[in-house]
């Protein structure tokens, strides 16, 4: 422990020595250093802080004869709060995002172990791009090329017609929830492997021997010694998944029907008839639940220090 | 070396095959819907669906007369460049003091920069809308558009752009300077260099996700179309195969301008290789 802290004092040894906090602090006030954020401060502050901030503002004021009000009131809120329907899509959505986001991780993580472990190099790259391809296509059409696999003359149905195993077509999953889910999966699904695939590739596989060697049995070495490990690429890759759907709004309309709507959708709504207020509470609902999570992945961002490296 | 499972395990033969039934399935789920779509603009039938009634070319030929899509793919391909510009300018510029300013809380300015991608578009594609209308009195329109679409891919710039600049050793420009290159010389014939794959990289990446972009957009263009825009407001009528031909060509066209960006890039490098190469043996000492 002694040795440890006398390891920490700076300058104790050779090498450079520790720069000056004055000469430090005369670097930081260098205004030059600094010119080329200029146009990003701009159009970041201008289109993107300012438009969040009205956001906020707008959602603590009402409308009176379809003009908006500045009058400070918590009614929209208290109105997302007691209307059924607003709240059961809230806990829907945020259900369906943690389904989802768990489903994605669970299914991309064994394909990127293969990937990483099973498949030769050159070939990995290859495959790797392959799950990448999807985003170079319309979004809009991937959707909607579910409609033509799970729909009424989707492939399933005209497969189950053909084999003889049903009569009429099988609604079982579009224009409701499930459907939703899978697409979801579906489009996310890259966003994981890419954190995972990266993580994974950078792993020293031969802990896992020394694990073995150890005496532990390789599911075991790699429950313990695998897994601890790649616990801040899952967070990283659930944070890409899960806030994504928070605001999902195109799946839903395309294969969710009446049953699949998620608070994407009524936000849209909102905006879509003027209802600026109710619209901007619905919103900033949803930013705090990305808030409350980015704090607690601030939180899994430490574990740095204790997996990392 | 990679499969010293194997080597302990010896049941990992099995567990390989069920390893690589698992990726192959993966790539089904990944590829059927994209498979689907390219393989019913071929279809006959004006309903996009099967079963497929015949194979036909007719959808392609009949987008060389649909105006409306034209139009479309102009708008598209015009503010898909704006942004590019816009973009690749305002991130390559953020870029690089980011890297090389003395800034005390780097990591906090770098998850301050990536947050237009942590939150989801509808509510930034909301946010502008708001502002545009109530705020500035500007009806949503393809300027604002741009705008919105620049927003979102700055961030992925800034991040392309400042990874390949914190690689680049910062040596090369102190013997620049040494040699006595001021700094537009050690910026033009040193910096800009070596680190111009990576500004292609975001620039390429800044015109695909313009070319797709439609969760923000359609909240802010107002009347006008671009692609994306186009296809969502089929898609509420019941879209033809048209538009499945329309997106397997945008496919065909996104992936050739990838191969052909990344052939030349490395092209560049082995000529600039091979050049530096017979500087080295052709000039003798």
């Amino acid at each position: 422990m002694a040795t440890l802290e006398t390891a920490r004092v700076p300058d104790a040894g050779p090498g450079p020595a520790k720069p000056d906090a004055k000469v430090a602090r005369r670097e930081r006030r260098n205004w030059r250093q600094y010119v080329g954020f200029t146009p990003a401060a701009i159009v970041f502050g201008v289109f993107f802080i300012a438009p969040l901030c009205l956001i906020v503002v707008y959602s603590f004021w009402q409308t009176k004869d379809y003009n908006l009000v500045p009058d400070f009131t918590t009614k929209n809120y208290a109105t997302i709060a007691t209307t059924d329907t607003y709240i059961k899509t809230l806990g829907k959505t945020i259900l369906m995002a943690l389904l989802a986001t768990a489903t994605t991780l669970a299914i991309a993580f064994p394909f990127c172990y293969w990937l990483v472990r099973y498949v030769p190099p050159r070939l990995q790259r290859v495959l790797f791009l392959l799950v990448i391809l999807p985003f170079w296509t319309s979004y809009l059409l991937r959707v909607y090329a579910w409609v033509a696999i799970l729909g009424d003359n989707g492939a399933i149905n005209v497969l189950l017609k053909n084999l003889g195993l049903t009569d009429s077509p099988v609604r079982l999953f579009l224009y409701d929830t499930p459907g939703v889910f899978i697409v979801l999966v579906y489009l996310y699904f890259p966003f994981a492997a890419l954190t995972l695939y990266s993580s994974l590739d950078r792993f020293d596989w031969s802990l896992l021997r020394a694990g073995v060697d150890l005496g532990a049995s390789p599911m075991r070495s790699l429950v313990t010694i695998l897994l601890p490990q790649m616990k801040l690429a899952m967070v990283t890759a659930g944070i890409f998944v899960f806030i994504p759907i928070l605001g999902e709004y195109v799946a839903p309309e395309i294969v969710g029907g009446t049953n699949g709507v998620l608070m994407g959708n009524l936000i849209a709504n909102f905006f879509a008839g003027y209802l600026l207020p109710l619209g901007s509470a619905a919103s900033v609902l949803i930013a705090l639940v990305i808030l409350v999570l980015l704090v607690l992945f601030r939180k899994g961002l430490d574990t740095k220090d204790i997996y990392g490296s | 070396m990679a499969h010293d499972m194997e080597v302990v395990n010896p049941r990992a033969g099995l567990f390989r095959v069920i390893l690589t039934a698992y990726g192959v399935l993966i790539y089904l789920f990944l590829f059927t819907p994209i498979a689907v779509m390219v393989l019913l603009s071929f279809n006959k039938s004006k309903v996009v669906g099967f079963p497929m009634t015949g194979f036909t070319l007719d959808w392609y030929s009949s987008l060389t007369q649909n105006m409306i899509i034209q139009d479309a793919l102009g708008k598209s391909l015009a503010v898909g460049v704006s942004v590019t510009v816009l973009a690749t300018v305002i991130g390559t510029a953020a870029a690089f003091p980011l890297v090389r300013a003395h800034i005390k809380y780097r990591s906090a300015v770098r998850v301050f920069i990536t947050l237009p991608i942590m939150i989801p578009g509808l509510l930034i594609g909301v946010a502008i809308l708001v502002l545009s209308t109530n705020i500035l009195h500007l009806q949503p329109s393809l300027p604002i558009a741009v705008i919105g679409q620049t927003v979102l891919a700055t961030p992925f710039v800034i991040l392309v752009v400042s990874s390949r600049l914190e690689s680049l050793d910062r040596n090369f420009e102190r013997a620049a300077a040494d040699l006595g290159a001021g700094p537009v010389q050690r910026f033009s014939f040193v910096v800009l260099p070596l680190v111009y794959p990576g500004i292609v990289a975001a620039a390429l990446m800044a015109f695909t996700l313009s070319l797709d972009e439609f969760v923000v957009t359609n909240f802010i263009i107002g009347s006008d179309q671009t692609l994306p825009i186009y296809i969502y407001s089929q898609l509420k009528f019941g879209i033809t195969p048209e538009v499945n031909a329309l997106a397997s060509l945008m496919l065909l066209g996104t992936i050739t301008l990838v191969v052909v960006t990344t052939l030349g890039l490395r092209l560049i490098k082995m000529l600039t290789a091979k050049s530096r190469q017979e500087e080295k043996t052709g000039v003798p000492a």
